[in-house]
């Protein structure tokens, strides 16, 4: 029992730091930017998909380094050419935009790689247990938390002590006063947009050594990474980071003892949150811009 | 060269029509008030001046570049420092971070020296923009846009619900900018204090310019001053 339960432990711990690494994209482009995207599992997607096509050439770790950077890049062109025209309109646009963009991405990755699942190859060492007893513990998902861990202490370190990082929390509640003083808020949105896919990318080469590579992997984590940033607390980044974590071992507990609620749990989770405290966890008011 | 011409000025917020082909102009050096009643325009005026509430015509020139379409950003580059009403600090941001935010121009304002203008912020550098004081907020504000190093800086009611004390000290360091050769555009309801430093000044009312002259002439016109300053006018006088 008890290797049952650290089984799912460690499963929903891993879950609910993709979770949290897709969510914490989503916030920022949703905090500075008040934009909802969608199209964020698209480009988790795609980070997946260009990491498994360059494998063969650069290696796993040349794919693992190289793919985030890759999707950002697109993610700063789709900025750029689309949702930069939907700031300060109706936020309907933006959503229709993101909606839509997600079902591009989907029938753009079927076309290019398949609508079957492609095998996705992780290093056979990282692959075999650490231990007999816990089977479970593969080096994979030990390495997958420790590289979660440390894009979350990056982000954490660039918001706080960079300039880019205090002008991005700055706007997140008052772009206007950001650019009197002089900072090129297009850039800025921008790069955060960037960052923020930045971050997909990097969960989307990570979890389909883990969950397996077709063109829905996104689909299965974007829901739930909506559900963190909100029992989290809208506009709280620490608050989008422990929502994360919490729904993934909650799901992953559930799985224990009422497996077929897992689905289930974290909605009821949120439910919970929005009752007893409607701003979310960490979140102070629960506003939107 | 000019450092600020507004011509012909029509701003709106939507369906109203807020400014009336307001027309101002501040010269290199100078420190110009512009004073008005409460719903006058000046905010709006400021506000399309920096690019915020853009307006729907007429032009504004700044160190004789038209910026009229210009996004805030663009205009702030030039070297136009912006002391917003209400402060506008990030509540969110510690006094340092807030100081941080400005874009890097080259110019002789640092860290260190707008700590050495307000000794405060130094002490409360670490605090959070939200718990501090009017005052400390209204010295962040200053010493953010400085930190632009403007060549002109436009503020907006800087002594706005400051114990007179400390409105001194803020007037203070606005005249001073005089000698740092930076050139101010000052909207103040404070019409008595707001005289004494300026050079010239402008009173709008119902969004039109309906008074432009020298500010020594306008504090020498008692029944003016009463006139616009009203209530103010006896609270002000701990000042003089
Ligand atoms: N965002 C807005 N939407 C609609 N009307 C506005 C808005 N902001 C200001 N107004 C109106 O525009 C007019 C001018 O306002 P403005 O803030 O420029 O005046 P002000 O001279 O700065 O006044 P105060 O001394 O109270 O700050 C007022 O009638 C005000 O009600
Ligand atoms: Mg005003």
């Amino acid at each position: 029992m008890t290797q049952v339960i650290l089984f799912n432990l460690l499963n929903g711990l891993i879950v609910g730091a993709f979770y949290a690494l897709m969510a914490l994209g989503l916030s920022l482009i949703l905090n500075l930017s008040g934009v909802i995207n969608f199209a964020h599992g698209g480009f988790l997607a795609l980070g997946a998909y260009l990491a498994y096509s360059l494998m063969p050439t650069i290696g796993f770790w040349g794919a693992l380094l190289l793919a985030p950077i890759l999707t950002a890049f697109l993610g700063l062109a789709v900025e750029r050419l689309l949702i930069r025209r939907l700031y300060g309109r109706d936020p309907l646009y933006s959503l229709l935009l993101t909606f839509g963009l997600a079902f591009i991405f989907q029938d753009g990755l079927r076309y290019v790689w398949g609508a079957q699942s492609v095998p996705y190859q992780i290093p056979g060492w990282l692959a075999s247990p650490l231990s007999m007893d816990y089977f479970f513990l593969t080096g994979y998902r030990v390495f997958m938390m420790i590289v979660v861990a440390l894009a979350v202490a990056g982000l954490f370190l660039v918001l706080g002590y960079t300039r880019l990082g205090m002008r991005i929390r700055a706007g997140t509640l008052d772009l206007d006063t950001v650019s009197v003083l002089g900072v090129n808020v297009r850039v800025l949105r921008n790069l955060n947009f960037g960052l923020g896919i930045y971050l997909a990318g990097l969960a989307g080469v990570l979890a389909a050594g883990m969950l397996g590579l077709s063109p829905t992997i996104g689909d299965q984590l974007i829901m739930p990474s909506f559900v963190a940033i909100i029992v989290g607390g809208l506009g709280s980044l620490p608050g989008t980071l422990v929502g994360g974590l919490l729904i993934g071992v909650a799901a992953g507990m559930t799985t224990v003892f009422f497996p077929t609620a897992t689905e289930a749990v974290i909605y009821v989770m949120m439910a919970l949150v929005l009752i007893v405290k409607p701003s979310g966890l960490f979140g102070d008011e629960g506003r939107l811009r | 060269m000019t450092t600020l011409k507004v011509e012909g000025l029509n701003t709106f917020y939507g369906k109203s029509h807020i400014l009336h082909d307001v027309g101002l102009e501040v010269r290199e050096g100078e420190i110009v008030a512009l004073l008005g009643r409460n719903g006058a325009g000046k905010t709006t005026t400021l506000r399309s001046i920096v690019g915020l509430t853009p307006a729907r015509s007429g032009s504004v020139h700044i160190f004789d570049t038209a910026t009229t379409d210009f996004p805030s950003y663009r205009i702030a580059a030039l070297g136009v420092g912006y002391v917003p009403e209400g402060r506008r600090v990030f509540p969110n941001l510690t006094v340092e971070e807030n100081l941080l935010v400005p874009l890097e121009r080259p110019g002789p304002w640092t860290l260190k020296r707008v700590y050495e203008l307000f000794p405060r912020l130094a002490e409360r550098k670490s605090n959070k923009g939200q718990q501090l004081s009017g005052g400390e907020q209204e010295m962040l504000a200053i010493g953010r846009a400085l930190l632009l190093n403007p060549k002109l800086l436009l503020l907006d009611e800087p002594s706005q619900g400051l114990a007179p004390l400390i409105v001194r000290s803020v007037f203070e360091v606005v005249a001073s900018m005089r000698a740092e050769g930076i050139s101010v555009l000052l909207v103040e309801q404070n019409v008595r204090a707001a005289v004494e430093i300026a050079d010239r000044v402008y009173v709008l009312d119902n969004g039109r310019v309906v008074h432009e002259g020298a500010a020594a002439a306008f504090a020498a016109d008692e029944e003016r001053v009463r006139e616009l300053a009203g209530a103010k006018a006896d609270a002000f006088d701990e000042f003089d």
